[in-house]
């Protein structure tokens, strides 16, 4: 009975009454009603029971506010779990009762985006998330606030986006639940994919991310870097979803594959940890969305499993990131060195981090990246069409392995550390050690990754072709990942000193200089515009007005430009006021007027 | 049926009897008026409403007069379309009557034109034969003259004067216009006319009838450039008078002439004669810029409310054009809703200038400043209406005409359905100058440095403007600063009847708002019948 009302329990709501309380709350009781409050929506995930619950009419619409199958539980799981670890993590963090008020409000909408079960409802969390997401970005100052108004606008324009597509959507299918096949084909696709791939960092649209994820304080960024690209990640499988055939979706796909380049590179050449880690953001979400796009039951559990494996990794390095820049102060990752020394359990967190993220074996990236490498290369599963795909995701395994290798050695080893720091204080090694433990349990517990893996679990890891079965540790997947580790260590060695003094922006950062040009002129150019109609338009207005009040004078104004009219001055005979024009026709030309018209009128009529 | 089949006769003949009581029993007794004309116009209303309550449940009442067939026998008929007009007419009728109890004018030969003026008006609405019409447009047009002529100052006379002349100029255009109809048809009735008109064998005789008409009836619903005798005798009529003169004796005609259109010569014929729907929708878009531009330059708020009522029936006449032009049923309603909206509109409206003419003395524009946080009740009332007769929904006045845009725009006729959009903002323009005064403007105090002193002589009315000097340019108005003089002994002239029934009226005109629909709905039986 307690099992059925908890199940029935609407998780957004319960995180976001678990913001208000925190607001009010002594410090450790308002965080630990936070931790909580996503313990339960985590155990929530576990025993909800699959279907549709809460549905009802909203102005007249069919809606599903919260819906439960094997997706959103499995995403429900990772989010609950990161968010307890998240809190505990910004209780010894120093991180105000007001930023964590932001951030489990932002939580929660993102929960709710995971949790809808029709487009509405998504949409409405969507935007909640930008809102309460900008708040976080902004709560802290400073920098962020000009990088928040910028990530404000990249998600205010990509929510725009998604709404018309969900617009769009009704008109061409008549409601807004989810249905098998997805969003509808054409118009509502695109306008979904364009703006879905603002959220999940599509290149050229990615620029908010490395923008904003460094400059917050650094638990709003574990915060940050999970929630909204995981969450968007997730619904744009809900538009293009295993059962659905989309024209786009091999676009999708590549446009993964460019990303998790893409991100890579640039990740190689940062200096400042945190946008290093924002970029792989990038890379990571580009095999989830190379997943997506590829489509097949593997690749979708490989996405799923990826986005899972991700909420925990990544948010493992950014806390571990963030312990360092507690302790030292320092965001260039150059500037550090030896630290393994001075913090030990820190560089374990990381260290568990970075292994799973470059699909070490043992670690849970390993296994989903695995299955996505497998559903791509055509030798495989994949189809032929996915061949560049597959070498364009290995390059970005390489560059992923090369940026941590460069992180880590940097920041952890690199000689001697200059300075004397504690390490992590015991609530951020608790959330390190809890995420890293989960990373290292998937990784060699593999089926139990598997099993919750929505579109495999129910087929006892059987696949037409192929090996037929999941062998994520059989001699070949290890060979590969031998060789990718081998190749990019040897890299390191060749590019550390080049890539030592290179130190090279995104070249979509250019947008921001012409976007403020751009705005700023075109606000200029319909402000002036503006204020000449305005100017004219009350000019007009103010001189007819004159003109209903003063007849006489508009009259006898008008009288004197005429040529041949004589216009007697006028006595002021009444106070100022001025006086009426007599325009009373007489009784006689009354009745000429009434016999030119019946004249004209009888002309008409009997011509 | 047959006692409601006496109630059309009734309609007529009562009031027309009971004009001569007050006269005759005046020479005995001296105050039977107010008696009599009250017992008769509540007679009148109640009769309306059971009238009404049987035309809008069982259809048409026909009454023949005297049994005679109806190819030369006169019938009564009271159709959809007519006892919306008689509701009207009985409703604002009483209604003014009882405003008159203490705003005046009162007398027994008052009462005598007004019962003269209402059996008038009825007979207008429901008689069934064209000669029979140019009689009562006449019974009307006397009364009115009277009522005008009543008016004291010797500016009413002239007024009376002018209209006297004009009105009975256009009522023999619109005799003569029968005269030539009957030649081509030998008949007068207007349902034997409709079949006898498409068969005539000379339609050039019946073209010039429509011609005379058409011109007769621009002058009694004063179109521009015909109008002139209309401000004048609305400005100059006793303020009592006035909102029954504007409500009804235009509306009534206007009525007529719709009802000639779709009833004698028919939609069909006439939208098959060349350039009848043209003469017809040109009258009528004129009319509504010009009186619209006409009002706007008025100082005095009667005055512009006249010209208002210029723009206001070309309104009304233009939706006779569409409906010709277009065969459109939605103009038709369109027309109709606004002739019974604007007669309640301008009721209230010209009631409201009454009630502040007779607690302040201002009848200018300018006077009006600050009345807002004098007589908020009022001015309040006055807004509504305003507001409503620009067409701000939901209001009687957005009704009208949205159905008359629809209507033209249906019909694809563009420039009239722009003319139509355009007369709404025209329409804001005047209102606004008011609104502008009553709401923004403060009063001032010293308004009139040159008062002099008061010449009032019945009472009554006192605080009419009643001089203007002969040959200056300007019109002096000094009953602001006479009542200043006499307010201390006067008795308040404004008692709470009379405010109640102006807020009565801007509340019914919201609430038909809302009703618009319903109206249409009562009408509909009628449309179908006469627009194919």
């Amino acid at each position: 009975m307690e099992l059925d009302i908890l199940a029935m329990a609407y998780p957004p709501l319960i995180v976001f009454t678990a913001a208000l309380l925190v607001l009010v709350l002594p410090r450790l009781a308002g965080f630990a009603v936070g931790a909580l409050s996503l313990a339960a929506v985590l155990a929530i995930s576990l025993v909800a029971p699959e279907g549709q619950h809460l549905a009802g009419t909203f102005l007249g619409f069919d809606v599903v506010p919260y819906y439960v199958d094997d997706f959103s539980r499995m995403v429900g799981l990772g989010l609950g779990f990161l968010g307890v670890c998240s809190v505990i993590y910004a209780y010894s963090s120093e991180a105000s009762q007001t930023l964590v008020a932001f951030a489990l409000v932002y939580v929660a909408s993102s929960i709710g985006a995971a949790f809808a079960g029709d487009w509405l409802v998504l949409l409405f969390m969507w935007e909640l998330m930008a809102v309460t997401s900008t708040l976080v970005v902004w709560h802290y100052g400073g920098e962020a606030v000009r990088a928040g108004f910028r990530y404000a606008i990249f998600h205010g324009t990509g929510g725009v986006l998604v709404m018309m597509a969900v617009a769009v959507h009704y008109v061409e299918v008549g409601t807004f639940i989810y249905s098998d096949t997805g969003i509808a084909s054409g118009i509502p696709a695109l306008l979904a994919v364009l703006g879905m791939g603002v959220n999940v960092a599509f290149i050229g649209f990615h620029t908010w991310l490395p923008d904003t994820y460094p400059r917050p304080h650094f638990a709003a960024s574990v915060f940050l870097s999970v929630y909204t690209t995981k969450t968007s990640a997730f619904v744009l499988y809900r538009a293009f979803p295993v059962e659905g055939t989309h024209e786009l979706s091999i676009y999708v796909a590549y446009m993964g594959g460019l990303m998790a380049v893409y991100g890579a590179t640039f990740a190689l050449l940062q200096h400042d940890m945190r946008a290093l880690l924002s970029y792989h953001i990038q890379a990571q979400l580009g095999y989830i969305v190379a997943a997506i796009g590829i489509g097949s039951n593997l690749a979708v559990a490989g996405a799923m499993s990826h986005l899972f494996n991700n909420i925990l990794f990544k948010s493992l390095l950014f806390m571990a990131v963030g312990v360092v820049i507690y302790r030292t102060g320092e965001e260039d990752l150059y500037k550090l060195g030896g630290l393994w020394r001075e913090m030990p359990l820190t560089a374990i967190g990381f260290g568990l981090g970075a292994l799973s993220i470059t699909a070490i074996p043992g670690f849970n990236g390993y296994v989903s990246k695995g299955m996505i490498f497998d559903a791509a290369n055509p030798s495989y599963y994949g189809q032929p069409e996915y061949q560049a795909l597959y070498w364009l995701l290995w390059l970005g395994a390489i560059g992923t392995l090369l940026s941590f290798i460069k992180l880590g050695y940097y920041v952890f080893f690199h000689g001697e550390s200059d300075i004397d720091v504690a390490d992590a204080k015991p609530g951020q090694t608790i959330a390190m050690l809890g995420l890293g433990g989960a990373c290292l349990l998937f990784g060699v517990w593999w089926q139990g990754l598997a099993d919750l893996a929505p579109t495999i679990h129910g087929l006892e890891f059987e696949y037409s072709g192929g090996e037929s079965h999941l062998h994520p540790y059989s001699l070949s997947h290890l060979e590969t990942a031998g060789i990718l580790t081998g190749v990019a260590a040897v890299m390191f060695v060749v590019v550390r000193k080049p890539l030592s003094k290179l130190d090279l922006g995104d070249p979509a950062m250019v947008v921001y200089p012409a976007t403020y040009a751009v705005s700023r002129w075109t606000m200029l150019a319909v402000t002036e515009t503006y204020a000449a109609v305005d100017a004219a338009v009350v000019g007009f207005v103010t001189r007819c007005y004159w003109i209903g009040n003063n007849p006489v004078l508009a009259v006898d104004a008008a009288a004197r430009r005429l040529p041949m009219v004589d216009v007697e001055e006028r006595r002021q005979t009444d106070g100022g006021r001025p006086s009426t024009i007599h325009l009373r026709t007489s009784i006689g030309t009354t009745v000429l007027l009434l016999t030119i018209l019946l004249t004209v009128v009888l002309w008409l009529l009997l011509k | 049926m047959s006692n409601i089949d006496l109630i059309p006769p009734l309609l007529i003949v009562a009031p027309i009897l009971a004009a001569t009581l007050p006269i005759a029993l005046g020479l005995r007794y001296d105050r039977t008026g107010w008696s009599v004309a009250t017992i008769t116009s509540t007679g009148l209303f109640a009769a309306a409403l059971a009238l009404a309550s049987v035309v809008y449940t069982s259809g048409e009442v026909i009454h023949t007069l005297g049994g005679y067939p109806r190819t030369y026998g006169i019938q009564l008929v009271a159709d959809e379309f007519s006892t919306l007009i008689v509701l009207l007419i009985t409703g604002v009728a009483a209604g003014v009557l009882a405003y008159t109890r203490r705003g005046g004018p009162r007398g027994n030969t008052f009462y005598t034109a007004y019962l003269l003026l209402v059996g008038g008006l009825l007979g207008i609405s429901l008689t069934g034969d064209v000669f029979n019409l140019f009689v009562f447009l006449e019974i009307t047009s006397i009364a009115t003259y009277a009522l005008v002529a009543s008016g004291d100052g010797p500016e009413s006379a002239v007024a009376a004067l002018k209209y006297l002349i004009l009105g009975t100029v256009a009522a023999s255009m619109y005799l003569l216009g029968v005269a030539f109809v009957f030649m081509a048809t030998g008949t007068l009735n207007m349902v034997e006319l409709s079949t006898a008109i498409p068969a005539a064998e000379r339609p050039v005789l019946i073209q010039t009838g429509f011609a005379f008409i058409v011109v007769g009836f621009a002058v009694k619903v004063a179109q521009w450039p015909l109008h002139t005798w209309q401000p004048s005798a609305y400005q100059q009529a006793p303020d009592g008078v006035t909102p029954l003169i504007a409500a009804l004796v235009s509306t009534a005609s206007a009525y007529a002439f719709g009802r000639l259109i779709v009833t004698v010569f028919e939609v069909d014929y006439l939208a098959a004669m060349p350039n009848a729907a043209a003469i017809v929708l040109t009258i009528g878009c004129v009319s509504v810029l010009a009186g619209t531009v006409l009002a706007v330059i008025q100082t005095e708020v009667k005055r512009m409310l006249a010209y208002s009522s210029v723009s206001q029936f070309g309104l009304v006449i233009a939706a006779y054009g569409v409906v010709i032009a277009g065969n459109s049923e939605t103009a038709l309603t369109g027309a109709v809703i606004h002739l019974v909206g604007h007669g309640l509109l301008k009721t209230g409206l010209f009631l409201g200038a009454a009630l502040v003419a007779a607690s302040y003395g201002a009848r200018t524009v300018d006077e009006y400043a600050g009345l807002a946080t004098d007589r908020p009740i009022v001015a309040g009332s006055m807004a509504v209406l305003l507001f409503s007769l620009v067409g701000i929904p939901p209001s009687i006045g957005f009704v009208g005409k949205w159905y008359i845009a629809l209507g033209a725009v249906e019909s694809q006729l563009w420039p009239v359905a722009a003319v139509i959009f355009l007369s709404t903002m025209l329409t804001l323009a005047y209102a606004a100058r008011l609104l502008e005064k009553m709401y923004f403007t403060p009063a001032t105090v010293v308004e009139r440095p040159h008062a002099r002193g008061p010449v009032a002589t019945d009472g009554g009315d006192a605080d009419r403007d009643d001089d203007s000097t002969p040959d200056s340019e300007v019109e002096i108005d000094d009953g602001r600063a006479a009542a200043g003089l006499r307010g201390g002994a006067a008795r308040n002239p404004v008692s709470v009847g009379m405010i109640a029934i102006v807020v009565v009226v801007a509340l019914g005109a919201v609430a038909l708002g809302f009703a618009g629909g319903a109206i249409a709905e009562l009408l509909e039986p009628f449309l179908t019948e006469v627009i194919n």
